[in-house]
């Protein structure tokens, strides 16, 4: 467990979210939440990334005061909010479903939270005009929601929440459920939003790659606990453990037990570095990105490689813009996965094709072996 | 039993209540008829319409029981409201279908009504006629087309707990404040009408005429928050407490009382209208059921049938010569003298059937108001 | 896949399929296919025809008047029955009272139908929704009139209501045969219906919406006006018009309640029908109730649309 604070200090803004030993106990065996905790400073954008059951809903739901923690506080804007209700607290939320009410029109549903929350009437117009032009939606104030594509369905709820100018913005999957094109240009559109106004914002997604596109900070959650909290650089190139490799980006993996220089695999000694410390001869395990390994010819030029050893291609993956190799290595009694550009100049390994493979030892990242 | 021509069946055996019914009915029905080779088939069942608890109850004890074990023909009581299976009688009628009962137990008043519509068989030859008081003749039809088959008196029941003074002497008791919403009527004040008029201060000879003095003490009445309902709701509100004083039928009142309400009944100075029930064969029956279903008839005006049927009822007969139930002795719901007579309001048939749904829609603008 | 073996039969119920549809192609073959829809609304349309029959019967019979000398209807038409009708200031009372009882009622039960129906469709545990579902239900199949009368035996004057009063010290007093007495027993009787109706319309909201409006800064009551109640106007509409057109025209209840004095239209006709047998009064008045109930359930849908029962035919 690593929960480090962002690598870049932005001193002098303060915080806005904290979370102090958050637990949630639905009562069903396992916790939702255990021992969550985080702080997140004003303006920034986090993204919680996990697999599904990995509670980092139930951590966005604590957050807006759908749920209550059953230990731990949550102090939004330096105070605590578990007594404050939902409707009270200074939140815009995003939801999966977008949840429009789709008996208003656009405007109204712009309008709702104003009214809720008691703005000068007067106000009001002018307010929802101006967020339905900042999320483009200008000239489409009177229609109903059904009449909406699902791109300008999600820009409603984005106004929505975000009119009554909260102190934090959360968004819970609100894209899981667009195809990748429009997912991709909502993913910039949030981007784009959340700097304009510089509302400290909360997304919770599965989808690393929104993760690492939209975030100032990730936290990757698996099983109720926070795994690691990080910058989207950061997090990718120096994952706290093997989960996160796994998670974010495409890793092989190495089990051995750890040597002076790396790691020793089968009885091959693949240089490495280790993310902790641990003692020779201890159980160990080495990821290694895709994009990290690298393939050539038998005998080609692997030069600067740490490691270099002889496989075979088991298969591999056109995906356009580079090739997706996975090379058997005997020698590891394991396959690795390689990620090699520029196909244009070269034509592919064939299926069968004996290659060299070679990584440098500062890319073999080592962690004790756990029981992941 | 000793008479040759019965020869009972095990069923009739086994109906202790019917044997002597039986006996009876043997006495009166001529043998011939009842051996005759030319008496026509024999239906399986008769089917009347009589209203249900003791009304029907004492039916079947005076009447069916005694006729089925006497000619073997099941007697079916068929206890549709007298009202419902007018329609369903006269729709048969002018459908030329085959009516719904054999015969119907009515009011004389509704019978009239469908004496009047031409639906009802000619009684006339009924032998037991000879033997029967005027009562038994519907007043102002040619004929028979009804057969009256005894009186009754809508009396002014009351629980005796409420009146520690003794009985109420006069209809204006319903006005009293501290019966308000304890007191009943029937639906469409039927047997209310006629007291009414008198106690309101008007004239019996004024109807139908000049009614305001009744509608004028039935809307005094209403200002009471009176109960309207059927028979068997007076009987259930007695016997629940709900009321202390009601127009009806003393027949109803005589069973909460045997049921072991306290309770008491009495006709007013103002008097209480005395009317008759009668029973009649609709129109549009096979021969041989038609043949049985006079039979039946004319059993119910048998001297025996009476005395029993009458008794359970607790209402005099149209025969002359029956003994008064025990509890009923010099009673005035069963009028046996004519000064007793004298007492009670009678109103001609006639004008009673052309205005009725006149006076029923009267007191019901009253109520529903 | 391996062979099946030579004598490989299928079963029975197949076979006898089969022949089933050999047998329909015969008497209903395919070319005859696009017709098959009206094939089967035939039996509906037949019932509808015979109530249309109906209604034209009870037309001429509401033109015909009753003669009392001989208990026949009159030979030629006249509106003298519906003129008798309207100029009677009892059916005047009994039409108002059938009329606001209905409203009211519709309201009450309304009131009462939704939460039940909104705890039925969001509570979580499955016992709960079970016991809620039972406790609807039961009632439900026991019929109208029995029901009536157990509220005879409960709310009577030495009933189990005023036992437990005198417990208390208050004396008995009459519940039972008054306007409120009738109330009761249809928002009683109509609740089940309601519920019924209203789940639907309830299940179709998300509970997310619920939250949202939550976090956008409503409280509970507002999340009911201003989101769950106008999303579920289709289904309030719904069972609305249905408990509305069953209270104008019910019988038991203010007969077997309101103690004789609190008659609705429909025990209004009964009485013309089978107390004083007037036919033709009887027709008119029927037939009245029949323009006035679709008069104003026609208003409704002009005002507020079908709700549930447009069966999506409009949005």
């Amino acid at each position: 467990m690593s929960g480090g604070s962002s690598a870049e200090s932005t001193a002098g803004n303060p915080v806005a979210v904290v979370a102090q030993g958050v637990d949630m106990d639905f009562g069903t065996g396992a916790m939702a939440v255990k021992n969550a905790a985080f702080s997140l400073e004003r303006g920034r954008f986090l993204t919680i990334l996990g697999p599904s059951g990995s509670g980092k809903t139930t951590l966005l739901r604590m957050i807006a005061g759908f749920q209550t923690p059953t230990r731990g506080t949550i102090l939004i804007g330096g105070r605590p909010a578990d007594a404050v209700a939902p409707h009270r607290r200074s939140v815009g939320m995003v939801f999966q479903k977008l949840a429009l009410f789709p008996h208003m029109t656009v405007e109204e549903n712009v309008a709702f939270p104003l009214k809720m929350r008691r703005f000068n009437p007067r106000e009001i117009p002018e307010r929802v005009a101006h967020y339905l032009d900042l999320v483009r939606l200008a000239g489409f104030s009177k229609r109903r929601i059904n009449a909406l594509s699902g791109g300008q369905q999600q820009r409603v709820a984005i106004a929505r929440a975000l009119v009554f100018e909260p102190e934090l913005l959360l968004l819970d999957e609100p894209l899981a459920a667009l195809d990748r094109k429009l997912r991709e240009e909502m993913q910039l559109e949030f981007r784009r939003i959340q700097k304009e106004l510089g509302v400290t914002t909360i997304n919770v997604t599965h989808d690393q790659r929104e993760a690492l596109v939209v975030s100032d900070e990730i936290i990757v959650m698996d099983q109720g606990e926070i795994q690691q909290q990080a910058s989207p650089v950061g997090m990718y190139r120096r994952p706290a453990n093997p989960f996160v490799a796994h998670f974010i980006g495409v890793s092989s993996f190495l089990t051995g037990r750890r040597t002076g220089t790396g790691l020793t695999v089968n009885g091959t000694e693949c240089a490495g570095q280790a993310v902790d410390d641990i003692a020779p001869g201890l159980a160990a395990q080495g990821a290694i990105r895709a994009e990290q390994v690298r393939i050539a010819a038998p005998g080609g030029d692997l030069s600067g490689c740490d490691t270099v050893l002889e496989g075979q291609v088991s298969d591999s993956i056109f995906e356009g813009e580079r090739l997706l190799y996975f090379v058997r290595l005997p020698a590891l009694e394991t396959t690795v996965q390689i990620y090699h550009h520029d196909p244009a100049e070269q034509a592919p390994y064939a299926r069968g094709a004996t290659v060299s493979v070679g990584w440098n030892a500062r890319d073999l990242l080592i962690f004790p072996a756990k029981d992941r | 039993m000793s008479n040759p021509v019965y020869r009972p069946n095990r069923r009739a055996l086994l109906r202790g209540t019917a044997a002597a019914g039986a006996a009876a009915l043997i006495g009166t029905l001529p043998a011939r008829r009842l051996m005759a080779q030319d008496a026509p088939a024999k239906p399986a069942e008769i089917i009347v319409r009589a209203w249900g608890g003791s009304w029907v109850d004492a039916l079947k004890k005076g009447v069916s029981d005694p006729f089925t074990a006497a000619t073997g023909i099941q007697v079916r009581h068929d206890l549709t409201e007298d009202n419902e299976i007018q329609p369903k009688v006269w729709a048969a009628v002018a459908q030329g279908r085959v009516p719904p009962i054999h015969i119907n137990w009515d009011t004389t008043t509704n019978a009239t009504k469908s004496a009047l519509r031409g639906v009802t068989e000619d009684l006339s030859d009924l032998s037991n006629l000879a033997n029967t008081t005027e009562l038994a003749k519907p007043v102002g039809l040619d004929g028979y087309p009804i057969v009256n088959t005894y009186g009754y008196v809508y009396v002014l029941a009351y629980r005796p707990e409420a009146f520690p003074d003794g009985a109420p002497t006069s209809w204006k008791a319903l006005l009293d404040p501290k019966f308000k919403g304890r007191i009943a009527l029937y639906n469409d004040g039927i047997g209310f009408h006629f007291p009414a008029q008198v106690a309101g201060g008007g004239k019996l000879e004024d109807i139908p005429g000049n009614m305001q003095a009744a509608w004028d003490f039935i809307a005094q009445v209403k200002q009471q928050q009176p109960l309207l309902g059927e028979d068997p709701d007076f009987t259930a509100w007695f016997q629940n407490g709900e009321i202390d004083l009601a127009c009806t039928i003393s027949t109803n009142a005589r069973e909460a009382k045997k049921n072991g309400v306290d309770l008491a009944w009495t006709v007013p100075e103002e008097g209480a209208k005395f009317d008759t029930d009668g029973l009649w064969i609709p129109k549009g029956l096979p021969e041989n059921e038609l043949y049985w279903a006079k039979e039946y008839i004319n059993f119910a005006i048998s001297k025996d049938a009476q005395q029993v049927w009458c008794d359970g009822l607790g209402l005099p007969g149209v025969v002359p010569g029956l003994t008064p139930p025990e509890d009923l002795v010099g009673d005035p719901s069963y009028p046996d003298t004519p000064e007793e007579m004298a007492h009670l309001i009678r109103i001609s048939t006639k004008v009673q059937v052309e205005n009725e749904s006149e006076w029923f829609s009267k007191f019901k603008e009253i109520m529903q108001g | 896949m391996p062979n099946p073996s030579p004598d490989f039969r299928y079963p029975l119920r197949w076979r006898l399929m089969d022949g089933v549809e050999r047998l329909a192609d015969t008497l209903w073959p395919r070319s005859m296919s696009r017709h098959t829809g009206w094939l089967f609304i035939t039996p509906a349309i037949l019932l509808v025809g015979l109530l249309v029959l109906g209604l034209i019967q009870i037309g001429d019979a509401s033109l015909r008047v009753l003669d009392t000398a001989t208990f026949l209807p009159s030979e030629d038409w006249s509106l003298t029955n519906y003129r008798k009708a309207l100029a009677s200031s009892t059916y005047l009372t009994v039409a108002w009272r059938s009329l606001s009882g209905a409203v009211l009622v519709t309201v009450l039960t309304l009131i009462l139908a939704f939460p039940y129906a909104y705890a039925l469709v969001r509570v979580r545990k499955a016992w709960i929704r079970k016991a809620l579902l039972i406790t609807l239900f039961l009632p439900f199949f026991i019929g109208q009139v029995v029901r009536a009368y157990g509220w005879l035996i409960i709310l009577g004057n030495s009933g189990m209501v005023n036992e437990a009063l005198s417990l208390v010290g208050v004396a008995p007093m009459r519940l039972l045969f008054n306007y409120g007495a009738v109330v009761f027993g249809l928002v009683q009787y109509m609740l089940p219906f309601a519920v019924l109706l209203l789940v639907p319309a309830l299940t179709a909201i998300p509970e997310e919406t619920e939250t949202a409006a939550g976090s956008l800064g409503a409280s509970w009551p507002r999340i009911l006006w201003h989101v769950l109640l106008p999303m579920a106007k289709p289904g309030l509409i719904g069972a609305g018009l249905v408990v509305f057109t069953l209270t104008l025209t019910d019988f038991a209840v203010p007969a077997m309640l309101g103690g004789g004095s609190q008659d609705y239209i429909a025990n209004a006709i009964y009485d013309q029908f089978f107390r004083t047998a007037d036919q033709g009064l009887g027709s008119a008045l029927a037939l009245m109730l029949v323009a006035a109930g679709s008069v104003l359930v026609g208003l409704v849908f002009m005002v507020f649309g079908a709700g549930t029962l447009a069966m999506g035919g409009r949005k």
